[in-house]
């Protein structure tokens, strides 16, 4: 408990920053709305004229964007890469934070197992996830509801921020497990981030042509699709099967590494 | 009983060595000095033992229990002073302590405020802002906060001024009296001689020698630096106990063992205009009580 209290502690400040800036992009992002909304005819015009593959990247395929879900939809992937981000930076610091400080000397001597330091860091590390979470999910409702016109955002908000919660459980592990095995704490973080942007690249590439559909499996991105979520109106259970099983594995990679690892001091 | 048995210790990281082989124990109340020069291996030794890292061959106990798979139930006992202390940004002195402490499952508070009075620890200022020597003293209260039954000290008085040396080698020859075992590393020859009964000196990743702190005295090598303005007669410095004789113009340097005085009257016969009194490097004492060994 007092190794939770002290990473919880440690992160507040990055939290702080990271609910600030969830905060503005969903209000800067449906602020866009408000001003289109009137217009709203001519920009569905507008974005269908333009290339599949902008239209594919910027994220503007199938939705209708004169709609406040519509819009939140478009947003939502880049909500989801924000939180995917942080995830995958907070779980690798966390691990490794303590060998590129080199506060592991003061640490790990102390009576307590390696398997309970990773415990009480992944806790730590759900939390702040959760609250990032959480955070944007009330001012998404709050922000969307505001602007939609009566048109109920909520039921499809909250849908799509529990995808997204499993998408920052996914790049947490990913990231602690990186941080497990990694022989350089400092290079660690670099590689989680790399994670992220390659398989969010990924997760645009298969939009762009339909041949390519099948790489939806290796990017987690496309697990929790906004389109998808929003369409069938439920999580897709393959998906979240298979998150289920690739976060175990991540999570048994980062235990079994880092009670085996040599730490770097 | 041993509170230390090193087995064929090794710990190598690739191509680069580490520790070859490494045997030696340390006995129940012993303050034990392990003894090398940068570089030697005295840390991943430690380090070893800590299961910071894990040994490539051999094994090592603490209290009798395997150092790396009881690691957590052995560390409740042992007290570790690094030889670079780092902290917590943001963290006040007590708040460290606090921190160290709640690890234990014991109140450790009324012990937290005997060390730090005497080692004159301001606990309200932040630990970022503390000087080297400061942090090295929170490390010592971090240390001995828990009352532990071995103590391992990595180079632990880099950074201390000789008067808070003095009154952390009474807080451990007290910590010592109540029955703490001491693994003391150091570089420093004189330090170790103070505190330590036995010595284990290392080199190059393996143990030259355990040797006991009276022999190793008896050894005891002084360098000197002389520069003369003339001598009674030629080859002077030719006796007994004179070694490594070395003279450039007027400067003569050379390592004396032996008795003092013997010395000293021998330099006031001399006409000098500079001396220079030196404890020899650790090198130089390995290669001058090696050399005979081998």
């Amino acid at each position: 408990m007092n190794l939770f209290k002290r990473e919880v502690r440690a992160h507040l400040k990055s939290l702080v920053i990271w609910s600030v800036g969830m905060i503005f992009m969903v209000a800067g992002g449906m602020g866009k709305y408000a001003g289109y909304a009137s217009s709203a005819k001519t920009l569905n015009e507008f974005i269908a004229q333009m290339p599949k593959m902008v239209q594919a990247i910027m994220g503007f395929s199938t939705f209708d964007l004169s709609k406040a879900s519509g819009f939140y939809g478009v947003l939502y992937s880049f909500l989801a890469v924000m939180a995917a981000a942080h995830a995958a930076i907070l779980g690798t610091e966390i691990i490794s934070k303590e060998e590129r400080d080199k506060t592991a000397e003061f640490l790990l001597v102390k009576p307590i197992s390696r398997n309970a330091v990773v415990s009480s860091k992944i806790l730590a590390g759900i939390f702040n996830i959760t609250v990032l979470n959480g955070i944007t999910l009330v001012a998404s409702i709050y922000i969307t509801g505001y602007l939609s016109n009566g048109e109920n955002v909520t039921d499809d908000i909250l849908l799509l921020m529990k995808g997204m919660f499993i998408l920052q459980l996914l790049f947490m592990f990913s990231g602690t497990s990186v941080a497990a095995l990694s022989k350089n704490p400092k290079g660690a973080v670099s590689i989680s981030a790399m994670a992220v942007l390659v398989t969010f690249i990924v997760s645009k590439v298969t939009e762009i042509d339909s041949r390519l559909i099948n790489l939806k499996y290796i990017t987690p991105f496309k697990y929790y699709d906004a389109k998808d979520l929003m369409y069938h109106a439920r999580l897709d259970s393959v998906f979240i099967t298979l998150s289920i099983f690739i976060m175990g594995v991540m999570a048994g990679v980062t235990f079994t590494a880092y009670s085996k690892r040599d730490l770097k001091l | 009983m041993n509170v230390i048995e090193i087995n064929n210790l090794t710990k190598s990281y690739g191509k680069t060595r580490g520790i070859v082989n490494v045997n030696f124990n340390v006995e129940e109340g012993e303050i034990f000095g392990f003894i090398g020069p940068n570089g030697a291996g005295k840390s991943t030794t430690i380090r070893t033992l800590l299961a910071l890292i894990r040994p490539t061959g051999g094994s090592a106990k603490i209290f009798g229990k395997d150092c790396i798979k009881y690691a957590p139930e052995i560390a409740k006992e042992i007290g570790y002073l690094p030889s670079e202390v780092f902290y917590y940004e943001n963290m006040k002195v007590m708040d460290i302590l606090r921190y160290s402490a709640s690890f234990y499952k014991k109140d450790c508070s009324k012990r937290i405020q005997e060390l730090t009075d005497v080692m004159e620890l301001d606990v309200t200022k932040k630990v970022d802002d503390l000087s080297f020597g400061n942090k090295k003293k929170v490390g010592i209260v971090a240390a001995l906060l828990h009352e532990p039954r071995l103590i391992i000290l990595d180079e632990p008085t880099s950074g201390l001024d000789p008067l808070m040396q003095q009154k952390f080698f009474e807080l451990l020859f007290e910590e010592n009296k109540k029955g703490a075992a001491i693994l003391f590393s150091s570089h420093i020859l004189t330090e170790v001689q103070k505190m330590c009964s036995r010595v284990a000196i290392i080199k190059d990743g393996s143990i030259v020698k355990v040797e006991n702190i009276n022999t190793l005295r008896e050894n005891n090598y002084k360098r000197f630096n002389i520069e003369v303005r003339s001598l009674p007669y030629k080859n002077y410095f030719n006796f007994g106990g004179i070694d490594n004789l070395r003279s450039e113009g007027n400067k003569i340097s050379f390592l004396y063992r032996g008795d003092i005085n013997l010395i000293l009257r021998k330099l006031s016969e001399a006409q000098l205009s500079n001396i220079w009194i030196e404890e020899p490097s650790l090198d130089e004492i390995f290669m001058r009580y090696y050399e005979r060994e081998d």
